[in-house]
């Protein structure tokens, strides 16, 4: 008997009774009549799902706990640190594939829209600045003949590389020749950076799929993908260009939605390290893209796709390039600002990259022959559609005067 | 069919059995030998291959430019675009292979493992935008509600015919046929 009443002493909890309780909750809006009434004090802990349990709502809450944490991350390091430092099996898009439908695929994947021409110039106001088309010429003439003609090569290039080999370094002088000549027109170019191969990594979550076989068969997560890219030039700024179209415009065109897997691309997946790159680390000041130079493989080009019945998938080689490409740097540009895309913290500005397929204006090739130290029928418009891309320069520096 | 050229030229050579070579040679042919290639030596060509391939529907859903093969094992990706340009006319524009294990987990009544063969599948992708879908092959029938003259009623009289030549002659009236008269 004597345990017994310790016990039921044990048991009585400390604090207000029930029935004092109960007073109180019936006087409390009698004193706070007049005035508004106060929202009632939760005395109990909120009802949630669980974390554990094998359920919609149990993923829902994981899932909002993670992107909690991210979003409660201070720099932008740590929260890259979150966001990838979890490996698990994920699709590998390679943005220069010999897949076929390629774009339409990558459209799908990265929910992007592709709206054939080049955009419209954003201030039709202002008046063309005046190019000196004679010196560009020349200096494009020089890089074209000393790749071509000028410089001996001891040894042959490698078997299927022969194009490549030539053109790379020339795409290299070029870049770097353009970028001194207009920097005069467009100050944005003098304090940019030029990268030489340098890798573009993205990773992001898209969509969802049942785990076909596996310790975990039969519940649902997360599709993966990742992008390594390795754009063969890409000027950096450390200002914004101007968006091309407004955040919440419509687009008119539809993405394509595919149904199947993506394993029948084909896709393959992998699990590796998780990265977010945009060519430098998070505290490079020139963090914007401004330009990407992009150069195919010998193994994509027009007369190999031909040979192949694929004369249809030319254009489509440089699409899914360009869409694949332009999307990873876009969004990893976009993350090193802290928008998580797929995190709900949405991009709440434009965040604006545009890329060149070179060689890709194969409609109208650059030049039509070398023939020993004359360059023959060089297209003045392709060089002046480069130019053109190149002088696109960020909002602020449009009010400056041309010549400082 | 114009430009049809049914000639294959073939590529690499199978490992097959060594079998003893034929009377009238006959090339490509499952389980033989190709002729020794040396550097110099012209194309091989075949003009009546022993590949038969089948076409079969995909279990999972595939675009609507992949078409599903079932090809010997010893066939190739390469092999099969010649065959399927140069026979049947079809342009390829890319060709995935893989092999199909068969299983060898049954067991019959000695507790002997039976293997299902295996096979090799092909994904053929078509050129030039062309679509595919696997045909259904057993569409449901759709009864009229009147009986009109059609298939059924064939295959109804065919029945009757086959009924009454089993059952007995009617004039013995039910008697079994051992009974002599």
């Amino acid at each position: 008997m004597a345990a017994a009443r310790c016990c039921r002493l044990k048991l009585r909890r400390p604090g207000l009774s029930l029935h004092t309780a109960a007073e109180a909750a019936v006087r409390a809006p009698e004193m706070t009549g007049p005035d508004v009434t106060a929202a009632p004090v939760a005395r109990y802990p909120p009802v949630v799902a669980s974390l554990t349990a094998k359920s919609k709502a149990a993923r829902q809450r994981r899932v909002e706990r993670w992107q909690a944490t991210v979003h409660a991350a201070e720099s932008v390091d740590e929260k890259l640190r979150i966001l990838t430092k979890m490996q698990f099996m994920k699709y590998v898009v390679y943005p220069q594939t010999f897949a076929l439908n390629a774009d339409r695929w990558y459209q799908g994947f990265t929910k992007t829209a592709f709206l054939s021409g080049l955009p419209p110039p954003a201030d039709p106001a202002e008046p063309a600045p005046a190019l000196d088309v004679e010196a560009l010429r020349a200096a494009a003439c020089d890089c074209l003949l000393q790749e071509h003609f000028y410089l001996r090569r001891k040894r042959p290039p490698p078997l299927y590389q022969e194009r490549e080999a030539v053109a790379s370094p020339f795409l290299d002088q070029m870049v770097a020749t353009l970028m001194g000549l207009l920097s005069a027109h467009n100050p944005a170019l003098a304090t940019a950076t030029l990268d030489c191969k340098r890798p573009v990594h993205f990773y992001w979550l898209r969509g969802e799929e049942i785990i076909p076989s596996g310790h975990r068969k039969g519940r649902v997560d997360a599709l993966r993908y990742q992008i390594n890219d390795k754009p063969h030039n890409q000027i950096r700024i450390s200002r914004q260009l101007p968006e091309f179209v407004p955040l919440d415009y419509s687009i008119p065109v539809e993405i394509p939605v595919i149904t199947c897997k993506p394993d029948k691309l084909p896709l393959f997946k992998r699990q590796y390290e998780n990265t977010i790159f945009i060519g430098s680390k998070t505290a490079d000041p020139c963090c914007y893209g401004h330009t990407q130079f992009h150069l195919l493989p010998d193994k994509l080009k027009r007369e190999r796709l031909l040979k192949r019945n694929c004369a249809d998938q030319i254009e489509v080689v440089f699409r899914a390039n360009a869409i694949a490409s332009l999307f990873a740097w876009t969004g990893a540009q976009a993350v090193y600002q802290g928008n998580i895309l797929w995190c709900e913290a949405d991009v709440t500005r434009p965040f604006v990259s545009q890329g060149l397929n070179t060689l890709a204006l194969t409609a109208q090739p650059l030049y039509e022959t070398i023939e020993d130290n004359n360059v023959k029928g060089f297209n003045d418009d392709v060089l002046l559609q480069i130019v053109h891309f190149l002088l696109n320069r960020p909002k602020e520096d449009k009010c400056q005067p041309l010549e400082n | 069919m114009e430009g049809l050229n049914p000639c294959v030229p073939t590529c690499t050579a199978p490992r097959g059995p060594a079998l003893a070579p034929p009377a009238v040679p006959q090339l490509v042919a499952r389980g033989n030998r190709y002729p020794l290639y040396q550097l110099g030596n012209p194309q091989l060509r075949v003009f009546r291959t022993n590949f038969f391939i089948q076409l079969v529907r995909p279990g999972t859903a595939q675009p609507e430019d992949t078409v599903q093969f079932r090809i010997p094992m010893e066939m190739t990706r390469v092999d099969l675009r010649n065959y399927l340009e140069r026979i049947y006319n079809v342009p390829v524009a890319a060709v995935r292979t893989r092999v199909q294990h068969g299983s060898n987990r049954k067991r019959d009544y000695r507790n002997a493992r039976v293997k299902k063969p295996d096979y090799k599948v092909a994904y053929v992708q078509l050129a030039h935008g062309q679509t595919f879908t696997f045909p259904d092959l057993f569409p449901e029938k759709e009864q009229s509600p009147d009986g009109s003259p059609g298939d059924e009623d064939i295959q109804d009289k065919l029945l009757e015919e086959q009924q009454r030549r089993q059952s007995r002659d009617p004039r013995r009236g039910g008697v079994p046929d051992w009974f002599g008269l």
